[in-house]
């Protein structure tokens, strides 16, 4: 039923046919293009659906659009006037309370909304108002601050106070510039400049590729299949074809046999089942229609025959002999077996003092980024594709569509609009990227294609359960002799990145400690539920925080400080370990000092009440992986040999492209970093700004297309910052040669004697300078065009000559420690964590404000995914909780206090010394997380996550035993 | 994830609403707030094709104080209801559900009548306003009917409305002298978490400060507000202490139905029940002994 209804949306009424059933999110950004409003749940448990309705913030989601007639709305777009940002729009920006940006309009809608009522909220009113709006990727600092701090802001851009970003770094107000080894200052790098996309984040403006609505477009949607395991015998379509408005209907028999995946020597989906379904949710047939209401309701009317087949869930289950197996490829479900050993292990046992082993369990994290995944595609009459998606990796998923359509890559335009947050889950073409290019080559038309919130849930690639036998010795000192790991990985139903993941379980945790005999056995098995993959940390989370409470209950049985068994066991600078990582720049000892001054442990631990606890946690990362996924040089699989291994980069891992417009006054940096809310656009912005010698602020950036930015090859690993990093200092450098004999003209120097620096370029002589500009503009007079290129490859050789000796490789690592502070409440088992003190060794901050936000938004996830996260299944392999009422995401309300300060560090072989962040920040919390709940409750958890109810359990079967925890597993030997 | 299709009829009179639920009943569902039917109907638990919305219907909207008590409107949203002067005056409980539930945007959407109406087990209203007495109003063109809230519940997502009855109030009788109630519950998050346990209790102290009367009702420990008469005959008639407490919430913990689910197990909820009993029992001591001196 459609009636005419009059809206008063920012101000003007628009009268529009509206259905019965339409909600005015639908309304808002379908009819009236106002795309600020967000959709990422639909049921009004996310709130990025936000709008005040008569000044009260409301989930549009939830709002018939025939119920808001006659009341006054406002989204984001209503809130500037003629351009001018409000004073919280710019709180936002400049206090680094953005970052994927998906959930802004909702929060800084609430957020007005409390401060049109209380001007000057406290923290609790502010977190109590923003309760209901979820963030994934700040952690909430950002957003508290930036309410809070609203009042400096007059809404043009100003602000009466900036030094909250430089004291969190430690150094007291105005910190001293960052340095190159030289001691010459930085101008660009090392600043809290705000991102380069925060205003239109904070407008509303951004679009990300829901928002993208394209001419005679159609809207696909794909059918799940309703059981874990079985075979399709049969598909009938007819019904769903007949249904006006559908325009197609594919099933397996449409789309190409080629399988797809990340792993080349696994790939194992099709993008449509051929013959089987193997979680619940596997793709099975896609229907494209006039609308995406349409399309919903034809795949409801699709029948499928399946023959069903015995379902398999658990890791250790599905390795047994007789086992339901998932691919026939695969033996006793096992998809990976990793065995690696370094040193002499038993020997090492044999020497230590004191030898502990345990058993600890991961659980299921799903990544839940706040923006689905979405995927736009069309197909150009020459043949080219154009594929706009919600990506993290844009080259790959150029390669697996080349792959899978058998057509050159260079054929294949991938757009990647603003990305609402990845952290993992958005590494790898989607079956969305190929069922929406499939429907568009079929029906000539562009076809979209968004996954709901239990879609994503389905279509999985979250973090792996890892199961966990370790075994760890060391001596009279604490200092460790031998460790022994096993660990069932429950990969799910496909390989996705399970064969990395296997191996960075294994491969990251000797490069925090010195481990001079180490074993590492690794089984990644398949299971009927969802891919897991490659999530924020990539198989080194669950690993690291086993690892981490062995070590501390280790320190507790020998009676040694938790901090000083790190201490005597930690990294040195320059070291390659025992399975030969390149241990390059290593300040993790500075880091716990400093979080053991900062947290006030040594006045804490052991000395606080029960229900309250402290712990410690620590970790690192890679800072970008040492090889490119797939073997070989750019170019269609299907064409390319058998590649032997050879251990260097075949290409470039990063490239980019810096041109300086006509006039000189404006540089356009393109490359093709994938920028999902991490920051990758400004802090590239600001390491190319600093190769040029001109502000930030005179750069643009390209980098969401691949026909217009050369390839590199993504957010994964942790390593946009150092080799995009290095691509555009590079292609910024190769500019300024270019300008340097026409700068020496103008100066009338010896060209050696140019440097650039503040938009001038200078006789470093003389100290005379002429405008950066000019000199640009004598370029162009002469030679036409001025470009500058550069490009990174990681060094040659990184790995040992062992299998799986690749993964882990680096050009650098990062470290860092983390101390939590919790209060149990005993009798109800329920954690709040209230404040976590940490510091990281990055090298050089290239953005500080972007760096505490990587590591304030790595504390909340990391907290939450170690007391709040799992994705359960029932016992058919149904998920239980795909939604955001049942799958827990701390709420700001959740959030603990969060110090991040970072040590000084200068990482020679990063852009100007720079390290990774963004996964190593995740790494010490969990640990820290699970310390302090056992030092609060006398009782360890092992496994994850660490809700109430097990809490009470563990408290309950203590109750009649005595003392202290004696695990019967503590094996003490002398 | 879309509201299939529906028709919608906007209702400026209770009997326009009542004749159109009649009419297609079963298939028409009362529109209030929304915050339960639009998720039961995107997610297709709801089978309704006529939605009957009474939000233009003003009358239902308010907080009155009258001679019988609050008179709380139906479409009283949980935010409103949460900053009423009459609320916070006289029947200040009613604010530990009211400032805990849900998220900000949901309380200013959902109503007090939905609340009650949707008879979801885990609903935050329905044990504190039973414990302190509240009825509600249902209206039909056969008149009012009112219903003590222990005759309202009959399992999830039943009542013993008919289907041409409108929920149009709640009465809250005022609370005697020497009273104090509380509510408590147990979430797993801080924001925006649906409650796995909760309990509300009311105490009335005699002058001597025994405990005269005693109400204890349970929340999303059982298919509809459980109340507790263990509870009662356990702790009238003594004076208060914590051993007292004690008892009443072994009562409770017994008179539980709990399930397991994405949020706990049955037995988790049980201990929580006994956990909550004692705490609001407490809260509910302390303000009984204000209202009192």
């Amino acid at each position: 039923m459609t009636s005419l209804r009059t809206l008063r949306v920012n101000g003007h009424d628009y009268t529009l046919a509206v259905d019965a059933g339409a909600t005015l999110l639908e309304v808002l950004r379908d009819k009236l293009g106002l795309t600020g409003t967000k959709k990422g749940c639909n049921v009004g448990d996310c709130g990025v659906c936000t709008v005040l309705v008569d000044g009260e913030p409301m989930n549009s989601c939830l709002l018939l659009a025939a119920e808001s007639a006659g009341r006054s709305i406002t989204t984001i777009e209503g809130l500037s006037r003629n351009g001018k940002l409000t004073p919280l729009q710019e709180a936002f920006i400049h206090e680094g309370a953005i970052q994927c940006g998906y959930c802004t309009p909702g929060m800084i809608l609430a957020g007005t909304a409390l401060l049109r009522e209380n001007p000057a909220p406290q923290v609790e009113e502010i977190k109590e108002a923003l309760a209901g709006n979820l963030c994934r990727c700040t952690g909430y600092a950002g957003i508290v601050r930036a309410v809070s701090r609203c009042e400096n802001y007059r809404g043009d851009g100003t602000c009466g106070d900036r030094t909250a970003h430089d004291e969190r770094d430690g150094q007291g107000n105005g910190r001293a510039p960052y340095r190159d080894p030289g001691g010459k200052p930085f101008a660009a790098v090392g600043v809290s400049m705000p991102r380069v996309d925060a205003a239109d984040k904070a407008t509303g403006r951004a679009l990300y590729t829901a928002d993208i609505a394209l001419p005679n477009m159609l809207h696909g949607k794909i059918l799940g299949s309703p059981i874990a395991h079985g075979r399709v015998r049969r598909i009938d379509v007819s019904r769903a074809a007949a249904l006006p408005g559908v325009v197609d209907v594919i099933t397996g028999a449409d789309v190409p046999d080629t399988q797809y995946g990340v792993s080349p020597a696994r790939y194992d989906e099709h993008v449509l089942a051929k013959d089987k379904v193997r979680h619940v949710g596997d793709e099975v047939a896609a229907v494209v229609a006039v609308d995406e209401r349409t399309a919903e309701r034809a795949i409801a009317c699709i029948q499928v025959d399946y023959e069903e087949l015995p379902v398999v869930l658990d890791a250790y289950q599905a390795v047994q002999e007789g086992a339901p197996l998932l691919h026939d490829r695969y033996p006793r479900n096992i998809n990976t077996h990793v065995e690696q050993s370094f040193g002499e292990i038993e020997a090492g046992f044999a020497a230590s003092h004191y030898v502990r082993e345990e058993e600890f369990t991961g659980n299921t994290i799903y990544q839940s980024p706040l923006e689905p995944h979405a995927a736009i595609a069309y197909w150009e009459h020459d043949g080219t594709l154009v594929l706009y998606t919600s990506t993290q990796v844009p080259h790959y998923v150029q390669y697996m569509m080349a792959h899978v359509f058998h057509m050159p890559l260079g054929k294949i335009r991938v757009i990647r609009p603003a990305v609402g947050g990845g952290f993992g889950g958005k590494a790898e073409t989607t079956p969305l990227d190929l069922c929406a290019a499939i429907l568009s080559r079929r029906t000539g038309r562009p076809v979209k294609m968004v996954y709901s919130r239990e879609e994503m849930f389905h279509h999985g690639r979250g973090r792996h359960r890892q199961h966990m036998r370790f075994k760890l010795g060391v001596d009279r000192e604490g200092r460790i002799q031998a460790f022994k790991s096993e660990i069932h990985l429950d990969g799910g139903a496909y390989s996705s990145f399970g064969v990395a993941t296997a191996y960075y379980a294994g491969s990251v945790i000797p490069t925090l400690y010195h481990i001079p005999n180490y074993r590492y056995d690794g089984y990644r098995v398949m299971t009927n539920k969802p891919a897991c993959g490659a999530m924020r940390g990539h198989g080194v989370p669950q690993p690291r925080f086993a690892f981490e409470c062995l070590l501390s209950m280790i320190a507790d049985d020998l009676g040694i400080d938790p901090i000083e068994i790190r201490r005597r066991n930690a990294m040195a600078p320059h070291t390659r370990t025992v399975n030969d990582m390149d241990i390059g720049s290593c300040e993790f000892r500075a880091t716990l000092e400093a979080v053991c001054e900062k947290s006030g442990w040594d006045g804490k631990y052991g000395k606080l009440p029960r229900g309250k606890g402290i712990g410690v946690g620590c970790g690192g990362f890679v800072s970008g992986a040492g090889y490119c996924i797939y073997r070989g040089q750019v170019q269609l699989s299907h064409e390319k040999g058998k590649e032997p291994f050879q251990k260097r980069s075949i290409f470039p891992h990063a490239n980019a492209v810096a041109k300086v417009s006509e006039d000189g006054m404006a540089v356009v940096l393109m490359i093709g970093a994938a920028e999902i809310g991490q920051g990758s656009d400004t802090v590239l912005t600001q390491m190319c700004a600093e190769a040029l010698g001109i502000p930030p602020a005179r750069i643009r950036m390209r980098s969401e297309d691949s026909d217009i930015s050369p390839l590199d090859l993504g957010a994964y690993s942790s390593r946009v910052t150092l080799m995009a990093g290095h691509a555009v200092a590079r292609a910024g450098y190769a500019v300024v040669e270019k300008m340097r004999p026409f700068a020496a003209a103008l100066l009338q120097c010896d060209e050696a004697d140019v440097a650039a620096r503040d938009a001038r370029m200078w006789d470093q002589r003389s100290g005379r300078s002429v405008p950066w500009e000019e000199a640009a503009r004598k370029y162009f007079n002469a030679n036409g065009p001025l470009v500058g290129t550069g490009c990174y490859k990681p060094p040659d050789g990184l790995g040992g000559d062992f299998k799986g000796g690749t993964v882990g490789t680096s050009p650098a690592y990062s470290f860092g420690s983390a101390v939590c502070e919790v209060a149990v409440d005993l009798e109800t088992g329920k954690v709040r964590i209230e404040r976590f003190t940490d510091y990281h060794d990055c090298g050089t901050p290239i953005n500080p404000m972007a760096v505490h936000g990587q590591v304030e938004g790595a504390i909340v996830m990391g907290a939450s995914e170690t007391i709040f996260e799992d994705v359960q299944f029932d016992e058919q392999g149904r998920i239980l909780n795909p939604n955001l009422h049942g799958y827990l995401m701390m709420t700001i309300k959740d959030a603990p206090d969060i110090f991040s300060g970072l040590v000084e560090s200068y990482e020679e072989r990063g852009p100007f010394g720079a390290k990774e962040i963004g996964e190593g920040s995740t790494l010490p919390v969990l640990g820290a997380v699970a310390h302090a709940i056992a030092n609060a409750t006398g009782v360890w958890i092992k496994d994850l996550p660490i809700t109430p109810e097990k809490i009470l359990r563990a408290l309950k079967s203590r109750e009649p035993q005595r003392g202290p925890e004696a695990p019967a597993a503590a094996l003490a030997r002398t | 994830m879309h509201v299939p299709e529906v028709e919608m009829h906007a209702c400026v009179t209770l009997e326009d609403a009542s004749a159109l639920l009649t009419r297609y009943a079963p298939r028409a569902r009362v529109l209030a707030g929304g915050t339960d039917l639009l998720v039961d109907l995107k997610t297709g638990r709801a089978n309704t094709q006529h939605l009957v919305s009474i939000s233009r219907i003003g009358s239902l909207r308010g907080v009155w104080a009258t001679a019988e008590g609050l008179r709380i409107g139906a479409l009283t949203s949980i935010t409103r209801l949460h900053h009423s002067n009459l609320v916070r005056e006289r029947c200040a409980p009613l604010r530990d559900a009211t400032g805990q539930m849900a998220a900000p945007q949901i309380r200013n959407m959902a109503t007090v009548g939905g609340n009650l109406a949707c008879a979801v087990p885990c609903a935050d209203l329905p044990p504190i306003l039973t414990v302190l007495g509240a009825e509600v109003v249902a209206w039909s063109p056969r008149g009012e009917r009112r219903l003590p809230l222990p005759q309202f519940f009959l399992g999830p997502r039943r009542t013993t409305m008919e289907s041409d009855e409108i929920l149009t109030a709640v009465i809250v009788p005022p609370m005697p002298a020497g009273f104090g109630a509380a509510y408590a519950r147990f979430a797993l998050r801080e924001g925006n978490a649906i409650a796995v346990a909760a309990a509300a209790a009311g105490l009335r102290l005699d002058g001597e400060g025994r405990i005269a009367d005693a109400r204890l009702t349970l929340g999303a420990v059982a298919p509809v507000p459980q109340t507790v008469e263990l509870a009662r005959e356990v702790l009238v008639g003594h004076r208060p202490d914590e051993p007292l407490f004690e008892k009443a919430a072994a009562a409770a913990e017994l008179a539980a139905r709990p399930i397991s689910d994405v949020r706990g197990s049955a037995e988790f909820r049980r201990r929580l029940v006994g956990v909550l009993t004692r705490r609001a029992l407490d809260t509910a001591l302390r303000r009984a002994r204000e209202a009192t001196s």
